[in-house]
């Protein structure tokens, strides 16, 4: 392989490498970048990612300039630090230093190098820029004043959001980026925006004044949205689910997410989730004792019982199921459950041309391969439905119905008892998406209320 | 706008028929030999073409002052998409208006520079990109081309052969930055105009994705006389190694005769162009400066007058030969007042898309019209030429430079224009 000299190491590049993958790729050189985004294309316009090349008489793009045998770079040059803290200087004279009321701060490209190659003081004595912003819709808060012209929102749109929705209107120094016409927007994947915006711009209009980012942990998940697998973070704190946020993998979902998987946590939080076992009491359900509850749902699952188990649950808990069920329900009849109309990974397509798959449970294949088959209406006396929340339930269930799992007051209204259990958020356990890719998760907040593991409901009830 | 003959010197080769109000035609242009050079060329292979023009040292006339063979001979022989030719008809640098004489008197000249150009890369089409306030001029060029097309000068049998060349007039909609090349080729495309990163280079993926040369008109209109007497006797013409020919001088201001003048490339210095030609500074004035090859060159002082006017002894002299629009002041005129007005034209036109220009030409703006209206400090001199000096070199194209340059020289030659306001003096 060729090989060129960064900082005086050689290196070994691809061909058609350019300067700033191949110090990504190799990790110890350190190049900042404002418009230069790994999955977009190059527009070399932010200036930040200047490096000194020999023979070269002008400091050149890494974003843009590709890797050459014997090729000597500087990325750290007084001439390449001269340039950084100019275009920093440059970035800030029209920005409004807002940051102790920008949701960004503490995880802001503009912050951050500010900090490392920006000057302390501003030489700037006129009036700064403003702009009105124009609603964008309910994912996106846009505000102009933050915003630096990098553009990654536009080339998002156009590039992988599938619609070409946001522009550039005007020129110069009143350059505003905004949707065509001011419209809202369309696209499926708006909350991305928030993240490859560099800077406070374009923020989630959900997790606005909502919590610091430095005060947030941080957790490695699986999107449950739907069958794709998605990898996520977690951001929690103090057991409260804050925000979903993508995390990279170049085989599932690259670095995008889209809005349904994004913001399907609130039931994790929800006020009206179930969290205390329950039993019914006349024509409404009544907190109790898991003692009381598990006793309770033993005695009404007599007879020829239906499980039905949710393709929201991990491989785990169905295998916990299953052997529950074989123990303790001889006879019991098992299914899954889980997206009315798709009951078979066979079923199970692409729902749009970047991330979304029908099956809307991250666990459709997991359930198949453990050997369940899909509920198509089997009656009985009595059903004990597990669930993690995720998981359409069926229409139909008639009798005496158990419930065992993540469930809103008024889905379970019905139910003859509840026994609570635990969103993807409060366990650790594997899925396996469509192609068959099994993934681990971790438990990223203690589960809510008195709420329980499948495993600890199983051997309550032994 | 009229334009003058200078006394004593005749229009020889683009400015052959100007204020010739019957050359547009092209019954007159055919009388006079129009056409013939691109008749020889067709019969000679591109190659020999390509070879002609790069013994004739001609340079881009746009500014930028490049060897035209050598960029004709970047284009790639084979190619799978089709390769344009480009004519860069946007003259947005102010004080610059020779293009537009000769797309008035000579379209077919342009025309037939561009049949040449297209045989030599082996292209089938070309686009005039024209700037959207030249409405008249458009005009002309359409009838020009509607005329050549009926005569058989252009389309599929192009003065009777097979060779095979549409042309295309593209009018712009009045932003400088269409002057770019890759800023143009968008512009051409329907798309938003904003220079490209480079590479790839026009030559390699230019106008929809195909190799593309973009020439400025008056290279163009140089291709025939250069075709038809050879690439030497136009190279023999200039006076310094590796610039060929002759070119268009605009000049403007306060000259006794502004007009356009074509001279020998580097034949004249300033101080020649000005006295012995222009008739000296109106009113009998004293020259305070000279901007010499468009607003985006550095300004010269009234002691660096005795440069030559060709592209190498400018830029020695840390200036530049541009688009050779000279632009006189004359000491009624205030110097702070001259560069704020040419600041302000770049922090308009900037396209916003870089971060220095974008940002560096308003502030730069914005500091002078403070120091221009008594508001500015000492401080204010030195933050003016560090701004420059952050945007020089530094942005996506040559835009930050072409408003680098003119600060950068105002402050360091005439300080003291700019300290006398600060202290509070009179703008003059």
């Amino acid at each position: 392989m060729p090989k060129c000299t960064i900082d005086g190491k050689e290196y070994e590049f691809k061909p058609g490498e350019t300067i700033i993958q191949l110090a990504d790729r190799v990790g110890a050189i350190k190049i900042p970048r404002y418009c230069y985004h790994p999955a977009l294309s190059v527009v070399a316009q932010c200036r930040m990612c200047a490096v000194e090349v020999e023979k070269m008489p002008k400091l050149q793009t890494a974003c843009s300039t590709p890797c050459a045998e014997g090729m000597v770079v500087k990325t750290a040059s007084p001439k390449v630090k001269e340039m950084q803290s100019s275009v920093m200087e440059f970035l800030l004279i029209n920005h409004p230093l807002d940051c102790p009321i920008c949701d960004k701060s503490g995880e802001c490209d503009l912050q951050d190098y500010s900090y490392e190659y920006g000057a302390a003081d501003s030489r700037y004595d006129e009036q700064r820029r403003t702009y009105i912003d124009l609603d964008m819709g309910p994912v996106i808060k846009k505000n102009m004043n933050r915003c630096i012209h990098c553009t990654r929102c536009i080339r998002f749109c156009d590039e992988v959001g599938g619609y070409r929705e946001m522009i550039a209107m005007k020129r110069g120094n009143s350059t505003e980026i905004t949707t065509s016409d001011g419209k809202p927007l369309e696209t499926d994947y708006a909350g991305n925006l928030a993240d490859v915006c560099p800077t406070g711009s374009l923020t989630l209009k959900e997790f606005r004044f909502k919590k610091r980012a430095w005060m947030l942990k941080k957790t490695p998940s699986v999107c449950e949205g739907c069958s794709k697998g998605c990898n996520i973070s977690i951001h929690h704190e103090g057991g409260t689910v804050y925000r979903l946020l993508p995390r990279e993998n170049q085989e599932i979902n690259k670095y995008w997410l889209c809005d349904e998987g994004r913001f399907n946590f609130h039931h994790v939080n929800s006020e009206t989730r179930i969290v205390e076992p329950a039993v019914k009491d006349g024509s409404s359900l009544k907190m109790t004792d898991w003692k009381s509850a598990v006793s309770k749902a033993k005695e009404l699952a007599k007879g020829n019982v239906l499980v039905l188990v949710g393709t929201d649950l991990t491989n785990e808990e169905i295998t916990d199921i299953k052997k529950f069920a074989d123990t303790n329900l001889k006879g019991a009849a098992l299914y899954h459950f889980g997206t009315p109309g798709v009951t078979k990974t066979s079923d199970d397509k692409a729902a749009d041309k970047l991330l979304k798959r029908t099956s809307k449970t991250a666990n459709l294949n997991g359930a198949e391969k453990l050997g369940l088959k899909p509920y198509t209406g089997e009656k009985s006396g009595a059903t004990i439905v597990f669930t993690g929340g995720r998981a359409v339930l069926p229409q139909g269930i008639s009798g005496t119905v158990i419930g065992v799992g993540v469930f809103e007051k008024e889905d379970a209204a019905k139910f003859e008892v509840v026994l609570p259990g635990l969103t993807y958020a409060e366990k650790n356990g594997t899925v396996v998406n469509y192609e068959g890719r099994e993934q681990k998760f971790q438990k990223s907040i203690d589960p809510k209320g008195k709420s329980k593991a499948v495993s600890d409901v199983v051997k309550l009830w032994v | 706008m009229s334009f003058t003959t200078p006394q004593g010197v005749e229009p020889f080769i683009v400015s052959k028929f100007f204020y010739n109000k019957e050359a547009a035609a092209l019954d007159y242009y055919m009388k006079h030999d129009g056409y013939a050079a691109a008749k020889k060329s067709l019969a000679m292979t591109p190659d020999d073409v390509i070879a002609e023009v790069k013994k004739s040292n001609l340079r881009g006339r746009g500014g930028a002052g490049f060897p035209t063979g050598m960029k004709w001979s970047f284009i790639p022989k084979q190619s799978s998409v089709p390769k344009y030719v480009v004519c860069n008809a946007d003259e947005s640098e102010p004080g610059t208006f020779k293009d537009r004489a000769i797309m008035t008197y000579s379209p077919h000249m342009l025309i037939e520079g561009m049949i040449i150009a297209g045989h030599a890369i082996g292209s089938h089409i070309g686009f005039i990109y024209i700037r959207g306030e030249y409405v008249r001029e458009a005009e002309m060029l359409e009838k020009a081309i509607d005329d050549a097309y009926a005569k058989g000068v252009l389309g599929n049998k192009v003065l009777g052969t097979d060779f095979k060349f549409d042309l295309y007039v593209h009018r712009g909609a009045g932003a400088y930055i269409c002057g770019e090349e890759t800023g143009l080729l968008n512009s051409l495309e329907g798309k938003r105009g904003e220079p490209r990163v480079k590479p790839p280079f026009p030559a390699i993926k230019g106008a929809f994705g195909g190799p593309t040369v973009v020439n400025n008109v008056e290279t163009l209109a140089a291709i025939p006389w250069i075709m038809t007497n050879g690439g030497e006797a136009y190279a023999k013409m200039g006076k310094f190694p590796n610039s060929g020919g002759t070119r268009l001088f605009c000049v403007s201001g306060h000259v006794n005769k502004p007009g356009l003048y074509e001279f020998p490339v580097g034949s004249v210095t300033i101080r020649e162009l000005i006295y012995n030609y222009c008739g000296g500074i109106l009113n009998n004035r004293k020259l305070r400066a000279v901007i010499p090859g468009g607003s985006s060159a550095p300004v010269l002082a009234p002691h660096e007058l005795d440069i030559p006017l060709d592209v190498e002894p400018m830029m020695k002299a840390g200036t530049m030969l541009g688009s050779c629009g000279v632009i006189v002041i004359d000491e009624s005129f205030p110097l702070v007042k001259a560069i704020r007005v040419i600041t302000h034209f770049y922090a308009h036109e900037s396209c916003g898309q870089c971060t220095p220009c974008r940002e560096g030409t308003r502030w730069m703006e914005d500091v002078i019209y403070r120091i221009e209206n008594g508001k500015g400090t000492l401080k204010d001199v030195e933050l003016l030429s560090n701004i420059a000096a952050n945007i020089n070199g530094k942005t996506l194209c040559a835009l930050g430079d072409a408003a680098a340059g003119p600060v950068a020289s105002f402050v360091a030659k005439f300080r003291s224009d700019f300290e006398d306001l600060i202290r509070g003096g009179h703008n003059a």
